[in-house]
Protein backbone atom coordinates (compact mmCIF):
# COMPACT_ATOMS: atom_id res chain seq x y z
CA UNK A 1 0.00 0.00 0.00
CA UNK A 2 1.45 3.36 -1.00
CA UNK A 3 2.12 5.92 1.68
CA UNK A 4 2.18 9.62 0.92
CA UNK A 5 5.61 11.13 1.51
CA UNK A 6 5.76 14.51 3.21
CA UNK A 7 7.61 16.61 0.67
CA UNK A 8 8.91 20.16 0.67
CA UNK A 9 5.89 21.40 -1.28
CA UNK A 10 3.65 19.95 1.47
CA UNK A 11 5.61 21.91 4.09
CA UNK A 12 5.30 25.15 2.08
CA UNK A 13 1.59 24.51 1.53
CA UNK A 14 0.83 23.92 5.21
CA UNK A 15 2.89 26.93 6.32
CA UNK A 16 0.91 29.10 3.90
CA UNK A 17 -2.35 27.52 5.05
CA UNK A 18 -1.55 28.16 8.73
CA UNK A 19 -0.52 31.74 7.93
CA UNK A 20 -3.78 32.28 6.04
CA UNK A 21 -5.88 30.83 8.88
CA UNK A 22 -4.16 32.95 11.55
CA UNK A 23 -4.39 36.12 9.47
CA UNK A 24 -8.05 35.37 8.75
CA UNK A 25 -8.90 35.16 12.44
CA UNK A 26 -6.97 38.38 13.18
CA UNK A 27 -8.68 40.11 10.24
CA UNK A 28 -12.19 39.12 11.29
CA UNK A 29 -11.66 40.35 14.85
CA UNK A 30 -10.01 43.50 13.53
CA UNK A 31 -12.85 44.28 11.13
CA UNK A 32 -15.71 43.71 13.55
CA UNK A 33 -14.24 44.78 16.88
CA UNK A 34 -11.61 47.43 16.02
CA UNK A 35 -12.32 49.08 12.70
CA UNK A 36 -14.78 51.96 13.14
CA UNK A 37 -18.29 51.73 11.75
CA UNK A 38 -18.82 53.94 8.71
CA UNK A 39 -20.78 57.11 9.50
CA UNK A 40 -23.41 57.04 6.70
CA UNK A 41 -23.86 53.35 5.90
CA UNK A 42 -23.38 51.79 9.32
CA UNK A 43 -22.20 48.22 9.85
CA UNK A 44 -23.07 47.06 6.30
CA UNK A 45 -20.02 48.98 5.03
CA UNK A 46 -17.87 46.24 6.62
CA UNK A 47 -18.88 44.00 3.71
CA UNK A 48 -16.38 46.15 1.77
CA UNK A 49 -13.40 44.50 3.56
CA UNK A 50 -14.40 41.13 2.08
CA UNK A 51 -16.00 42.28 -1.16
CA UNK A 52 -13.02 44.19 -2.58
CA UNK A 53 -10.31 41.60 -1.69
CA UNK A 54 -12.58 38.91 -3.18
CA UNK A 55 -12.82 40.91 -6.40
CA UNK A 56 -9.02 41.15 -6.36
CA UNK A 57 -8.75 37.36 -5.85
CA UNK A 58 -11.16 36.95 -8.80
CA UNK A 59 -8.61 38.86 -10.93
CA UNK A 60 -5.78 36.62 -9.65
CA UNK A 61 -7.69 33.52 -10.77
CA UNK A 62 -8.53 35.10 -14.12
CA UNK A 63 -4.91 36.11 -14.72
CA UNK A 64 -3.78 32.57 -13.81
CA UNK A 65 -6.31 31.20 -16.31
CA UNK A 66 -5.06 33.64 -18.94
CA UNK A 67 -1.37 32.73 -18.55
CA UNK A 68 -2.15 29.00 -18.29
CA UNK A 69 -4.26 29.21 -21.46
CA UNK A 70 -1.65 31.21 -23.41
CA UNK A 71 1.06 28.77 -22.33
CA UNK A 72 -1.15 25.82 -23.32
CA UNK A 73 -1.81 27.27 -26.78
CA UNK A 74 1.95 27.78 -27.29
CA UNK A 75 2.90 24.29 -26.09
CA UNK A 76 0.14 21.97 -24.78
CA UNK A 77 0.98 20.15 -21.55
CA UNK A 78 -1.17 18.71 -18.77
CA UNK A 79 0.33 21.09 -16.22
CA UNK A 80 -0.50 24.21 -18.23
CA UNK A 81 -4.03 23.03 -18.86
CA UNK A 82 -4.48 22.16 -15.17
CA UNK A 83 -3.20 25.60 -14.13
CA UNK A 84 -5.61 27.39 -16.49
CA UNK A 85 -8.50 25.25 -15.27
CA UNK A 86 -7.59 25.93 -11.63
CA UNK A 87 -7.48 29.67 -12.33
CA UNK A 88 -10.95 29.56 -13.88
CA UNK A 89 -12.32 27.54 -10.94
CA UNK A 90 -10.89 30.01 -8.42
CA UNK A 91 -12.35 32.90 -10.44
CA UNK A 92 -15.80 31.34 -10.32
CA UNK A 93 -15.58 30.84 -6.54
CA UNK A 94 -14.33 34.35 -5.78
CA UNK A 95 -16.58 35.92 -8.40
CA UNK A 96 -19.61 34.29 -6.79
CA UNK A 97 -18.66 35.84 -3.44
CA UNK A 98 -18.29 39.25 -5.12
CA UNK A 99 -21.70 38.92 -6.78
CA UNK A 100 -23.33 37.91 -3.48
CA UNK A 101 -21.68 40.41 -1.11
CA UNK A 102 -22.11 43.32 -3.54
CA UNK A 103 -25.92 43.10 -3.75
CA UNK A 104 -26.12 42.57 0.03
CA UNK A 105 -24.34 45.88 0.47
CA UNK A 106 -26.37 47.48 -2.34
CA UNK A 107 -29.66 46.52 -0.68
CA UNK A 108 -28.77 48.80 2.22
CA UNK A 109 -26.76 51.49 0.42
CA UNK A 110 -28.78 51.82 -2.79
CA UNK A 111 -32.09 50.35 -1.68
CA UNK A 112 -31.91 47.67 -4.38
CA UNK A 113 -30.09 44.35 -4.72
CA UNK A 114 -29.13 44.85 -8.35
CA UNK A 115 -28.81 47.61 -10.88
CA UNK A 116 -27.41 47.39 -14.42
CA UNK A 117 -24.50 49.61 -13.47
CA UNK A 118 -21.46 49.27 -15.85
CA UNK A 119 -19.21 47.68 -13.24
CA UNK A 120 -21.84 45.24 -12.02
CA UNK A 121 -22.77 44.27 -15.57
CA UNK A 122 -19.17 43.75 -16.73
CA UNK A 123 -18.38 41.79 -13.55
CA UNK A 124 -21.40 39.52 -14.12
CA UNK A 125 -20.37 39.03 -17.75
CA UNK A 126 -16.83 38.06 -16.73
CA UNK A 127 -18.11 35.66 -14.07
CA UNK A 128 -20.35 34.00 -16.69
CA UNK A 129 -17.36 33.57 -19.04
CA UNK A 130 -15.42 31.64 -16.35
CA UNK A 131 -18.53 29.70 -15.42
CA UNK A 132 -18.88 28.75 -19.10
CA UNK A 133 -15.24 27.62 -19.06
CA UNK A 134 -15.91 25.34 -16.07
CA UNK A 135 -19.13 23.95 -17.55
CA UNK A 136 -17.35 23.33 -20.87
CA UNK A 137 -14.57 21.39 -19.15
CA UNK A 138 -17.02 19.43 -17.05
CA UNK A 139 -19.37 18.31 -19.84
CA UNK A 140 -17.54 18.56 -23.20
CA UNK A 141 -14.91 15.89 -22.56
CA UNK A 142 -11.18 16.25 -22.07
CA UNK A 143 -9.82 15.86 -25.59
CA UNK A 144 -7.20 18.07 -27.24
CA UNK A 145 -9.83 20.06 -29.19
CA UNK A 146 -11.88 20.78 -26.06
CA UNK A 147 -8.76 21.86 -24.22
CA UNK A 148 -7.75 24.21 -27.03
CA UNK A 149 -11.25 25.69 -27.19
CA UNK A 150 -11.23 26.21 -23.41
CA UNK A 151 -7.78 27.82 -23.63
CA UNK A 152 -9.11 30.25 -26.26
CA UNK A 153 -12.01 31.06 -23.92
CA UNK A 154 -9.53 31.59 -21.07
CA UNK A 155 -7.58 34.09 -23.20
CA UNK A 156 -10.72 35.90 -24.40
CA UNK A 157 -12.14 36.02 -20.86
CA UNK A 158 -9.18 38.09 -19.74
CA UNK A 159 -10.05 40.79 -22.29
CA UNK A 160 -12.98 41.78 -20.08
CA UNK A 161 -10.84 42.33 -16.95
CA UNK A 162 -9.56 45.86 -17.77
CA UNK A 163 -13.09 46.75 -18.88
CA UNK A 164 -14.41 45.85 -15.39
CA UNK A 165 -11.68 47.89 -13.77
CA UNK A 166 -12.07 51.03 -15.88
CA UNK A 167 -15.84 50.83 -16.40
CA UNK A 168 -16.52 53.22 -13.50
CA UNK A 169 -14.15 55.87 -14.90
CA UNK A 170 -15.36 55.42 -18.48
CA UNK A 171 -19.12 55.10 -18.08
CA UNK A 172 -19.82 56.37 -14.58
CA UNK A 173 -22.54 54.52 -12.69
CA UNK A 174 -23.33 54.19 -9.02
CA UNK A 175 -20.51 51.87 -7.96
CA UNK A 176 -18.28 53.56 -5.32
CA UNK A 177 -14.67 54.45 -6.22
CA UNK A 178 -13.15 54.53 -2.74
CA UNK A 179 -9.83 53.01 -3.82
CA UNK A 180 -8.10 55.39 -6.18
CA UNK A 181 -4.57 56.01 -7.38
CA UNK A 182 -4.41 59.21 -5.32
CA UNK A 183 -4.52 57.49 -1.94
CA UNK A 184 -8.10 56.32 -1.57
CA UNK A 185 -11.07 57.48 0.44
CA UNK A 186 -10.71 55.42 3.61
CA UNK A 187 -10.79 58.08 6.30
CA UNK A 188 -9.39 56.09 9.24
CA UNK A 189 -6.03 54.24 9.53
CA UNK A 190 -7.78 51.10 10.86
CA UNK A 191 -9.93 51.00 7.71
CA UNK A 192 -6.76 50.97 5.61
CA UNK A 193 -5.19 48.22 7.75
CA UNK A 194 -8.36 46.09 7.50
CA UNK A 195 -8.40 46.43 3.72
CA UNK A 196 -4.65 45.76 3.43
CA UNK A 197 -4.97 42.61 5.54
CA UNK A 198 -7.92 41.57 3.36
CA UNK A 199 -5.78 41.85 0.22
CA UNK A 200 -3.03 39.79 1.85
CA UNK A 201 -5.43 37.06 3.00
CA UNK A 202 -7.26 36.70 -0.26
CA UNK A 203 -3.98 36.65 -2.20
CA UNK A 204 -2.86 33.75 0.00
CA UNK A 205 -6.23 32.04 -0.33
CA UNK A 206 -6.21 32.41 -4.12
CA UNK A 207 -2.69 30.92 -4.28
CA UNK A 208 -3.70 28.01 -2.04
CA UNK A 209 -6.87 27.25 -3.99
CA UNK A 210 -5.21 27.50 -7.40
CA UNK A 211 -2.37 25.27 -6.18
CA UNK A 212 -4.75 22.70 -4.72
CA UNK A 213 -7.01 22.56 -7.78
CA UNK A 214 -4.00 22.35 -10.12
CA UNK A 215 -2.76 19.36 -8.14
CA UNK A 216 -6.17 17.66 -8.26
CA UNK A 217 -6.40 18.25 -12.03
CA UNK A 218 -2.89 16.87 -12.58
CA UNK A 219 -3.84 13.77 -10.57
CA UNK A 220 -6.94 13.37 -12.70
CA UNK A 221 -4.85 13.57 -15.89
CA UNK A 222 -2.37 10.98 -14.57
CA UNK A 223 -5.24 8.65 -13.69
CA UNK A 224 -6.75 9.02 -17.16
CA UNK A 225 -3.42 8.17 -18.81
CA UNK A 226 -2.90 5.21 -16.47
CA UNK A 227 -6.38 3.92 -17.41
CA UNK A 228 -5.58 4.30 -21.12
CA UNK A 229 -2.25 2.47 -20.68
CA UNK A 230 -3.97 -0.30 -18.70
CA UNK A 231 -6.53 -0.76 -21.49
CA UNK A 232 -3.74 -0.85 -24.13
CA UNK A 233 -2.00 -3.58 -22.15
CA UNK A 234 -5.20 -5.57 -21.68
CA UNK A 235 -5.17 -5.02 -17.91
CA UNK A 236 -8.62 -3.45 -17.80
CA UNK A 237 -10.44 -6.77 -17.37
CA UNK A 238 -8.75 -7.21 -14.02
CA UNK A 239 -10.13 -3.91 -12.77
CA UNK A 240 -13.69 -4.63 -13.91
CA UNK A 241 -14.30 -7.23 -11.22
CA UNK B 1 -21.08 35.48 44.24
CA UNK B 2 -23.96 36.66 46.40
CA UNK B 3 -24.80 34.83 49.57
CA UNK B 4 -28.21 33.59 48.46
CA UNK B 5 -26.67 31.93 45.36
CA UNK B 6 -24.27 29.76 47.39
CA UNK B 7 -25.28 26.12 47.64
CA UNK B 8 -26.70 25.10 50.96
CA UNK B 9 -24.45 22.73 52.96
CA UNK B 10 -27.46 21.01 54.47
CA UNK B 11 -28.65 17.89 52.62
CA UNK B 12 -31.79 18.60 50.59
CA UNK B 13 -34.82 16.48 50.79
CA UNK B 14 -36.58 15.24 47.65
CA UNK B 15 -39.26 17.88 48.19
CA UNK B 16 -36.71 20.70 48.72
CA UNK B 17 -34.66 20.37 45.49
CA UNK B 18 -35.04 23.04 42.83
CA UNK B 19 -37.59 22.41 40.12
CA UNK B 20 -37.13 25.61 38.07
CA UNK B 21 -34.24 27.69 36.69
CA UNK B 22 -34.66 31.43 37.23
CA UNK B 23 -32.77 33.91 35.04
CA UNK B 24 -30.62 36.56 36.71
CA UNK B 25 -32.20 39.95 36.27
CA UNK B 26 -30.62 43.40 36.37
CA UNK B 27 -27.03 42.25 35.68
CA UNK B 28 -24.81 42.79 32.67
CA UNK B 29 -24.59 39.89 30.17
CA UNK B 30 -21.87 37.35 30.99
CA UNK B 31 -20.47 37.17 27.43
CA UNK B 32 -20.35 39.78 24.73
CA UNK B 33 -22.72 38.68 21.97
CA UNK B 34 -20.65 40.63 19.47
CA UNK B 35 -17.44 38.76 20.39
CA UNK B 36 -19.23 35.40 20.23
CA UNK B 37 -20.67 36.21 16.80
CA UNK B 38 -17.26 37.25 15.50
CA UNK B 39 -15.66 34.12 17.02
CA UNK B 40 -18.23 31.93 15.28
CA UNK B 41 -17.55 33.69 12.00
CA UNK B 42 -13.78 33.27 12.44
CA UNK B 43 -14.25 29.60 13.30
CA UNK B 44 -16.16 28.99 10.07
CA UNK B 45 -13.17 30.24 8.08
CA UNK B 46 -10.73 28.17 10.12
CA UNK B 47 -12.82 25.03 9.52
CA UNK B 48 -13.00 25.84 5.80
CA UNK B 49 -9.23 26.24 5.60
CA UNK B 50 -8.69 23.03 7.57
CA UNK B 51 -10.87 21.32 4.97
CA UNK B 52 -8.60 22.68 2.19
CA UNK B 53 -5.66 21.15 4.11
CA UNK B 54 -7.50 17.85 4.31
CA UNK B 55 -8.14 17.86 0.54
CA UNK B 56 -4.41 18.47 0.02
CA UNK B 57 -3.50 15.50 2.24
CA UNK B 58 -5.99 13.23 0.49
CA UNK B 59 -4.57 14.24 -2.87
CA UNK B 60 -1.11 13.38 -1.53
CA UNK B 61 -2.16 9.81 -0.73
CA UNK B 62 -3.92 9.54 -4.13
CA UNK B 63 -0.70 10.67 -5.84
CA UNK B 64 1.23 7.97 -3.99
CA UNK B 65 -1.26 5.32 -5.14
CA UNK B 66 -0.98 6.65 -8.69
CA UNK B 67 2.84 6.32 -8.46
CA UNK B 68 2.38 2.64 -7.57
CA UNK B 69 -0.14 2.12 -10.37
CA UNK B 70 2.13 3.73 -12.96
CA UNK B 71 5.03 1.54 -11.79
CA UNK B 72 2.91 -1.58 -12.16
CA UNK B 73 1.80 -0.52 -15.65
CA UNK B 74 5.42 0.10 -16.67
CA UNK B 75 6.36 -3.37 -15.39
CA UNK B 76 3.48 -4.97 -17.31
CA UNK B 77 4.45 -2.99 -20.40
CA UNK B 78 8.07 -4.16 -20.15
CA UNK B 79 6.92 -7.76 -19.67
CA UNK B 80 4.62 -7.67 -22.70
CA UNK B 81 7.37 -6.10 -24.85
CA UNK B 82 9.73 -9.02 -24.09
CA UNK B 83 9.78 -11.66 -26.89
Amino acid sequence: MARARFRRQDAVFFVLLALTAITFVVEIFFIFLKTPTEARMGIVQKVFYFHVPNAYAFYIGAVACFFGSIAYLVRPTDARDAFARAGASASVAFGAVVLITGPLWGAKAWGTLWTWDPRLTTMLLSFLIYLAYIVLRAFAGDGAAERRFAAALGVLGAANLPIIHYSVQKWGGQHPTVITGSGGGLQHPDMKIALGLGFLIFTLLAVLLIWTITRVELGRNRLRRAEEDAIDLGLDRRTEA
Amino acid sequence: MSEEMQPSAAPQSADGRSTTFQPVTGEAEHYSGEALLVSAYALIWVVLLAWVGLVWRKQGSLDARLDDLEREIEKADAKSARP
